[in-house]
């Protein structure tokens, strides 16, 4: 047996025990004393919500292999030949009406959201960690403002940046665009209660005492026990910089720097007009693999983000 | 550091004849002081650069009006009372209170009610379901917006056709009257699943022998659900009302987007957003944008505030 | 009539662990029996199983003359009061009381009535507006006792509901629970893992370990009869001397020491010759004042004293005797002395419980008296009792 196949196998032998363990500590569905079918009713209602939720994405893979005339001409839900999505999908490569090629778009959501998503979580791993296991002169103060921070909405500063990027030179520039998604105060919120649950005050005096340097205790000590609630932040911010449309709609002006969601906005705006250029189809498949490495994301470190995201409502 | 350990302190011991004063910090917490500053100073600083500043700047921008003739000159609250007094400005407010007194109370319905199901394990496939709502939370709201406007496109769209075949002839889901119920549909398809997942962890949390002991006391499971687990997840929800009103009243995508699908119903007043967008960027009118930002924010800060005021008052009975 | 009676009843967990094996027991109408074993035994398992939160792997438990293993928990009419309380915590004393009322649909009088009635029985009148959060640990404990006297049950279920509060306390709330027990004269299954607990407030105390009953029978029979090492160990604090001695006709070797048998030599017959596991108990050694020999079943035993610990009241002597210890504890430590090498001379192999004015001092060589009659004897392959004789 080769050694992927083994460790496939005792992937699935935990996973099963897991399951087991999980259903020792559930309470039986029989002790709720419910009726007869209601189960079944129940779940008749998760698979209408489902459908709800996956129409959309199915519509979109599906219309993602037609013709623009058959994604207005047929039926939404069936395929429709000729199987055309090949041929967009070389078009993603191409600059088609002069708004600008996706591929380029794609890795500038790629870049913005990466470098963002890094930054945001190296600063908030540090200010959570900072604000929850030190006492300094303000840091009440200061964290205060932070969380009034969560309040104040983006278009509130999205204009005036502007106009100071204005004067700074920062319009088109990719920093206009990666400093501010580096500013995640939910982020260090998390980090912050996160050390408080999971990091003993105890433990880092212990290490105190045995001499290590701050520096030390944080790099040895508190950053491996700090990666779960890190990797829900990291999640967050990625995602959050991955969707964001209003910041870079109001910054960059050069076609060339857009992500992918102004690049569309753009094109969902240009589409109804573009004559030959067939727009919506790119559109449709466009957003296809938009969506596709986020859901994989999601998919692959729900272990990780699972508990993370009630962290907010656990402190207060 | 160790120069500065060395150095001579200030005294250790206070002179008694200042017992008011404010105990001097042993060297100890003042050195530990310095590392836990120097762990959140790079946060602060990108903090401060990006929020406190352009805020500021708002602010200052907001005081100011700019001539065609005579430039810039500082006009006290003459962009406040222009916002103040403009009826699209509240118009749009108003339209985005209803939109989110509608979506988030729906909402978070659904979600608790998908919620509980999982928790309480009374569907089969829980963790498949779980997982399939969550999607639309990996959509950027852009993309959700254009699959929706396909959906709900008047000539062509899928949805359309629905209402066609059960008799609708000449529906428009993107009218003037069915804007706002529409966009409320896309916002519970993409925010359900997220809600759901938090409710869902704030519901595994209440520990199991309070409800096994409701069940020996023989409680009805809708009475379990209202009475002892909904009190228990109390705060969740009052998290979720908060972050979901904050979206709500920034409502921006959706609109824009639709916009590009049914043309002349979404207004360059529509929401605030719209407004201060088509103000300060389309119109370049920035001062009278910023005016706008703010006096946003103080209608958001001044909700939240209510929500939390209404949930202390709710604490001390 | 018994009120609970359970008949080979095992429990194995979805994930393999098997938490009791084939448990028979019997709760009589108005007795407190008390369930108690080390950490892990099955003891909460047990509990869960009667109460019909965990489903029953094989096996019968039966209330009254009903066999209950598929009623729901909500029709079999038992209160249990939860290790951790399992309180309510928005909701304040009197409603938590008064809750199980409400789905009785108990009309409002009467229900506010039975739980004024409850919360006086139990002292608990002042606090009825507050919440759990805002009470002491014994306070709490009342409430949930509150929570499941006033539902008037058939049975009552408690999971160690005294664990968590501090020594003092525990001592109180002990009488407290059995005053209230009196009162409604429910049957009542209690758990604990503390063996002063069990032998104070039990009728009747079934000693549990690794899902497997050991004994069921009153508190004296357990003291005075062990039926096996282990219970005679888990019984009796300090825990009893065990060593392993060769019967020889009518004497018994331990170590070098000879002990006449006396009466107990018809009982040993079967061993002579062989290897038995001689229990004394550290009450029933007695310092020899140099009086000369008593009665005839009166053997003595000479020891080195390694410490004497003063508790003021009485003293434990802790002494050696070159035989060599049997009991699992006493293995145990002796291991983990040897291998952390501590002083040679401080090492024991037995306790006795003495007068604390008989001025026993270290490194003195003293010589005990022991009643043969009162030594315990075991089997050592079948760690069972040797049958004692009728009195
Ligand atoms: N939900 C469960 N899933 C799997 N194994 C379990 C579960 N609950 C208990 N066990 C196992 O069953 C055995 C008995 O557990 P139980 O809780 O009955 O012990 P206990 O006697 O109450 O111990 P304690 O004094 O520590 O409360 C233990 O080995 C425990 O690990
Ligand atoms: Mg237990």
């Amino acid at each position: 047996m080769s050694a992927a196949a083994m460790n496939s196998q005792t992937r699935r032998e935990r996973r099963r025990r897991e399951r087991l363990v999980e259903r020792d500590a559930a309470i039986p569905v029989e002790l709720y004393g419910l009726k007869r079918g209601t189960v079944t009713a129940l779940t008749t209602c998760c698979v209408l919500f489902a459908l709800f939720t996956l129409a959309p994405v199915v519509w979109v893979i599906i219309n993602s292999t037609k013709t623009q005339s058959n994604i207005f001409g047929s039926f939404g839900f069936w395929f429709a030949s000729p199987f055309e999505f090949f041929h967009t999908f070389a078009n993603l490569f191409r600059d088609i009406d002069g708004d600008g090629t996706y591929a380029n778009w794609f890795l500038n959501t790629v870049l913005y959201s990466l470098s963002g998503g890094i930054g945001a979580t190296v600063l908030a791993v540090l200010g959570g960690y900072g604000f929850a296991r030190f006492e300094f002169r303000g840091s009440k103060a200061f964290f205060a403002i932070i969380i009034a921070g969560l309040l104040v909405p983006i278009t509130l500063v999205a204009v005036p940046l502007y106009l100071a990027y204005a004067k700074v030179h920062l319009i088109n520039s990719v920093w206009g665009m990666i400093l501010p998604s580096m500013v995640v105060p939910v982020g260090l919120y998390l980090m912050r209660t996160y050390v408080e649950l999971s990091i003993p005050r105890e433990l880092i005096d212990a290490a105190r005492i045995d001499g290590a340097s701050e520096l030390r205790i944080f790099l040895r000590i508190a950053l491996p026990l700090m990666v779960p609630g890190l990797m829900t932040v990291l999640l967050l911010s990625v995602a959050g910089t991955w969707n964001n449309y209003i910041l870079p709609l109001i910054i960059f002006s050069n076609n060339q720097l857009f992500p992918v969601t102004v690049g569309m906005g753009l094109w969902s705006q240009h589409a109804g007009n573009s004559g030959d250029a067939n727009l919506y189809p790119l559109l449709v498949l466009g957003g296809l693999v938009t969506i596709v490495p986020m859901i994989a994301l999601f998919a692959l470190l729900q272990r990780y983000w699972r508990g993370g995201l009630l962290l907010g409502s656990v402190a207060n | 550091m160790s120069e500065t350990a060395l150095r001579p302190s200030a005294p250790a011991v206070t002179p008694p004849s200042t017992p008011g004063k404010r105990r001097r910090r042993s060297a100890y917490a003042r050195r530990q002081g310095r590392a836990g500053l120097a762990f959140v100073t790079p946060f602060m600083i990108i903090f401060t650069l990006i929020m406190i500043a352009p805020l500021g700047y708002a602010v200052y921008q907001s005081l100011y009006t700019t001539k065609l003739i005579g430039g810039t000159s500082f006009s006290g609250f003459a962009n406040y009372s222009t916002v103040l007094q403009s009826g699209d400005f509240w118009d749009g407010v108003i339209r985005v209170i209803i939109f989110g007194g509608i979506q988030i109370p729906v909402m978070l319905a659904i979600a608790f009610f998908f919620a509980t199901i999982f928790d309480l394990g009374v569907a089969r496939w829980g963790p498949l379901f779980r997982a399939v709502y969550f999607i639309p939370f990996a959509v950027p709201i852009v993309v959700s917006s254009v699959m929706w406007g396909f959906l709900l496109d008047p000539a062509y769209g899928p949805f359309n056709h629905l209402m066609n075949a059960i008799g609708f002839h000449n529906f428009n889901w993107l009218s003037g009257n069915l804007m706002i119920p529409s966009i409320i549909i896309i916002a519970i398809w993409e925010w359900t699943g997220y809600n759901c997942i938090i409710l869902y962890t704030a519901l595994k949390s209440v520990p199991r022998d309070v409800i096994e002991a409701a069940i020996l006391d023989d409680t009805p499971l809708w009475r379990i659900i209202v009475r002892i687990k909904l009190p228990m997840v109390r705060p969740a929800i009052i998290m979720l009302v908060f972050i979901n009103t904050i979206g709500a009243m920034q409502l921006f995508i959706e609109p824009t987007i639709l916009n590009n699908y049914q043309a002349g119903v979404v207004t360059n007043t529509w929401t605030p957003v719209i407004d201060i967008y088509s103000t300060a960027i389309s119109n370049g009118q920035y001062q009278l944008g910023a005016a706008m930002a703010v006096v946003l924010a103080v209608i958001i800060v001044a909700i939240s505030v209510a929500s939390l005021g209404f949930r202390g008052r709710r604490r001390e009975q | 009539m018994s009120a609970i009676s359970m008949e080979k009843l095992s429990k194995v967990y979805s994930s393999g662990v098997s938490a009791l094996a084939g448990l028979d027991l019997e709760v009589r109408d108005g007795e407190f029996v008390v369930l108690v074993g080390p950490s892990g035994c099955g003891k909460t398992t047990t509990l869960r199983m009667v109460a019909g939160l965990e489903s029953i792997t094989s096996g019968t438990v039966r209330l009254g003359d009903l066999v209950v293993n598929d009623v729901s928990p909500r029709q079999r009419d038992v209160a249990m009061v939860f290790q951790n309380y399992a309180l309510y915590p928005h909701l304040t004393v009197a409603e938590n009381i008064g809750f199980a009322l409400i789905n009785k649909k108990v009309p409002k009088p009467d229900r506010e009535r039975r739980v004024r009635s409850a919360a006086a029985a139990l002292g608990l009148m002042d606090l009825l507006g507050r919440k759990p959060g805002q009470l002491s640990g014994g306070q709490r404990q009342r409430v949930a006792m509150g929570r499941a006297i006033v539902r008037e049950p058939s049975v009552f279920l408690m999971d160690e509901p005294l664990s968590n509060l501090d020594a003092k306390l525990r001592v109180r709330m002990r009488s407290e629970v059995l005053r209230v027990h009196k009162a409604i004269g429910a049957a009542t299954l209690y758990v604990t893992h503390d063996q002063v607990e069990a032998m104070t407030m039990g009728d009747r105390v079934a000693v549990l370990h690794d899902g497997e009953l050991q004994q069921y029978a009153t508190p004296r029979e357990l003291y005075d009869r062990p039926a096996n090492l282990f219970v005679a160990e888990f019984i009796g604090s300090p825990e009893m001397n065990l060593y392993e001695a060769t019967v020889t006709g009518d004497e018994l070797l331990l170590g070098s020491q000879r002990l006449s048998l006396g009466p107990a030599r018809t009982l040993l017959a079967p061993y002579r010759g062989r290897t038995v596991i001689a229990g004394i108990r550290p009450e029933h050694l007695e310092l020899d004042g140099g009086a000369g020999a008593g009665h005839a079943g009166m053997a003595t035993l000479v020891a080195d004293v390694r410490v004497v610990e003063e508790l003021g009241d009485e003293a434990h002597v802790f002494f050696s005797i070159d035989a060599t210890a049997a009991g699992a504890s006493m293995l145990a430590a002796a291991a983990g002395e040897a291998e952390a090498g501590l002083l040679a001379g401080a090492t024991h192999n037995g306790i006795a419980r003495t007068n604390s004015r008989s001025a026993v001092r270290r490194g003195q060589r003293v010589t005990f008296r022991v009643d043969t009659e009162r030594i315990h004897f075991f089997d050592p392959d079948t760690s069972m009792a040797v049958p004692r004789m009728p009195r």
